[in-house]
């Protein structure tokens, strides 16, 4: 028996791309970075990034898709099983979606939380696909990816409320009107179904004519708000239909519970990968009171249409790094809860951006030898 | 018509100098200084905005907090940061207080949270509701020990208590913290982003503050209640929509408004807007105070 372990998202851009990127000039550091990582986790041929960036005037592009391969080592280096670029690609989950959709025009940098940004689009008019945005990022993953692939899509209905809607919701006639949930609503319906048919699906259809099996759609915003979750499901819903891929979504740093019951209705979902360790003590333990952050697991248990549970074991927001005796008991307590190791897929709670290469490597590997120690625990268990 | 003022409480949205210089912070590329000095840059470019606008009362934009908590819960005993939570409909995230012993404010918020500026001022500090929210202490003993030491030391002309978590619940213990808080600068509650009906319904504007704000983009203005006789900062610019709002719908709006004090406000903090789109919804408060000052001329 074992786990098998993925990771969520994002990963930092590494200095040499943030640079040539922004077409700054490089250090001395920045060349060692490149050095160093390509040596520690074997990318092939890494010499001759080096020498591209000591030379100065590299093409970013080229320079990203080295970086996109520096992070597929990095994961399989760590030894999970199914991984992806860290978005080394993509601008960011929100803007490069929406730098490819017709209807949204740019309306500033709004902050996340701390020194933390995005950049935030309002709706405009009919939204519309200019092209399917993730497909040369696949292509070029499958030729350099040894490890299993997984691809992320951010999904309608965080693009919808993470965007402001100036094209459904009235310009004039709301103030002191009353205008209320049920208009809003209605009108985040129309935007979000509007991303799903025309924005989302579309993509979905271009990647699985590629070769894609397993496409995670990445719903961080579904939760915001309790009474749009229904919306929610049925854009997941409308979004992969009839379409033949295994469909999984990631659901971050929100009141689980509000979940429920709404995607009871959302069995085209075969996995669910959420992030617990946010919320759970450091302290090690396998019984429910060791584990505070894991206490909604048994919700996702119950799900009649019995989806996998990518439980979330390393928090992204800290540079601490789990000890992998850490992760194995947040496994055991997830197992004892589930009652079936195989409904359970081990990954960080979110994508590990924020974090250095260091740290996040370090989590990673953390998470991959908390797994084996969780099957040696179930093992010797069993005998 | 009624007295009627205009001002902007809250978290204003940073530049984008500011937005880059604290990027680098974090990345290493600059230093503490150079993003201190371009605060200073943000909060002298605001304040002339405010100044060109005509508001009444001046605010800093609490430039340098990192939400509504931060800084008490970091110049607190008792209280620490808890997970990282989201704002409602936005991408935007706070630190839910953490209780992990009796609230008690260390040190008063020094220079840094709560800048020196020309004129009259406002404050804005969290509501004791929404400090207290999820800490398993009341909004009274959050009073006592942290938010009335925080007002003892504060030099303004109105105190705005932002409180975005109130329903139409937890009214009896919200009023029994501002109680704590009275015999200081005016205070006034400001229900953030939402249908303050239900609160009306239950006696918001029976607590003991001289102002209560009201989000109008969620509220019908008819559940005002006959007699409101305190300052109503009525929301009227959209802090969650880049839609520039029209001065004179404004004007026409407040003129259905049978209240004696009126200010003209955000519906809640200006942070989830850009700082560009921020700039135009502050000239057009404005603009909207000028305007109705004209219609009912």
């Amino acid at each position: 028996m074992t786990f098998l372990t993925h990771e969520i998202g994002s990963l930092a851009k590494p200095p040499w791309l943030v640079k040539t990127s922004q077409g700054r000039e490089l250090d001395p550091s920045d060349i060692e970075h490149a050095r160093s990582w390509g040596e520690k986790v074997g990318v092939e041929g890494h010499e001759e990034l080096v020498e591209l960036l000591e030379r100065g005037g590299a093409d970013p592009d080229e320079v990203a898709r080295w970086s996109s391969r520096y992070c597929v080592r990095l994961q399989e280096s760590a030894g999970l099983d199914v991984i992806w670029d860290g978005e080394q690609l993509r601008s960011e989950m929100y803007a490069w979606a929406i730098a490819h959709a017709n209807g949204f025009e740019p309306r500033g940098t709004v902050r996340s939380f701390d020194n933390k940004y995005y950049s935030k689009s309002a709706a405009t008019g009919p939204v519309g696909l200019r092209e399917p945005y993730h497909n040369e990022e696949f292509s070029f993953l499958q030729s350099v990816a040894k490890a299993r692939l997984k691809i992320p899509i951010t999904g309608a209905y965080t693009l919808a409320v993470w965007s402001y809607d100036e094209h459904h919701t009235p310009k004039e006639g709301r103030l002191g009107a009353g205008y209320g949930r049920k208009q809003e609503i209605e009108a985040r319906r129309e935007l979000t179904l509007d991303i799903a048919r025309n924005l989302i699906r579309p993509n979905l259809e271009a990647l699985i004519e590629l070769g894609a099996d397993w496409i995670q759609i990445d719903e961080p915003g579904a939760s915001t708000e309790a009474d749009e979750l229904d919306l929610f499901v049925e854009s997941f819903n409308v979004s992969v239909e009839g379409l033949d891929c295994f469909f999984s979504t990631h659901l971050c740093f929100s009141d689980y519970d509000l979940f429920f019951p709404a995607i009871e209705g959302m069995s085209g979902c075969r996995q669910y990968c959420v992030g617990f360790a946010n919320y759970d003590s450091r302290e090690l333990g396998t019984s429910g009171a060791d584990r505070p952050g894991y206490e909604v697991i048994s919700k996702f248990r119950d799900l009649s249409y019995e989806p996998i549970l990518g439980l979330g074991v390393l928090d992204i927001h800290t540079d601490f790094v789990e000890s992998p005796e850490l992760v194995r008991d947040r496994i055991l307590y997830a197992v004892e809860v589930f009652g079936d190791p195989a409904r359970i897929h081990v990954c960080p709670d979110c994508g590990l951006r924020t974090r250095s290469w260091d740290v996040a490597y370090e989590k990673l590997r953390a998470l991959v030898e908390g797994c084996r120690l969780a099957e040696e625990a179930l093992t010797r268990a069993t005998v | 018509m009624a007295e009627l003022q205009a001002f902007a409480p809250g978290i204003y949205p940073r530049s984008e100098a500011l937005v880059q210089a604290t990027r680098d912070l974090d990345r290493g590329r600059t230093t503490p200084e150079a993003v201190d000095e371009q605060i200073e840059r943000d909060l002298a470019e605001l304040i002339s905005a405010e100044q060109a606008a005509g508001l009444d009362l001046v605010a800093d934009g609490m430039l340098r907090w990192q939400d509504h908590f931060r800084p008490l819960l970091e110049a607190a005993e008792g209280l620490e940061t808890g997970a990282l939570t989201r704002f409602r409909d936005t991408n935007t995230f706070f630190r839910a207080p953490k209780a992990t012993g009796e609230p008690r404010l260390s040190q008063p918020l020094d220079e840094r949270y709560v800048a020196p500026l020309p004129g009259p001022r406002l404050v804005t500090l969290p509501s004791p509701y929404a400090l207290a929210h999820g800490t398993g202490i009341s909004p009274r003993e959050i009073a006592e020990g942290v938010l009335k030491p925080a007002l003892d030391g504060l030099a303004a002309e109105l105190v705005v208590l932002a409180e975005p978590f109130l329903g139409s619940d937890g009214l009896d213990d919200l009023a029994a913290a501002l109680e704590v808080l009275g015999g200081g600068p005016k205070l006034a509650l400001w229900l953030e982003f939402g249908d303050a009906k239900s609160a009306l319904q239950n006696g918001a504007a029976e607590l003991p503050v001289d102002g209560l704000g009201i989000d109008f983009y969620a509220t019908h203005v008819d559940d005002v209640p006959q007699g409101f006789d305190k300052l109503l900062l009525a929301g009227v610019i959209d802090a969650r929509s880049s839609v520039p709002e029209e001065p004179r719908e404004i004007a026409a709006f407040v003129e259905r408004l049978e209240v004696e004090q009126v200010a003209l406000v955000p519906n809640g903090d200006l942070q989830y807007v850009s700082q560009q789109v921020a700039q135009e919804k502050l000239a057009r408060l404005g603009k909207a105070k000028t305007a109705t000052t004209e219609a009912a001329a």
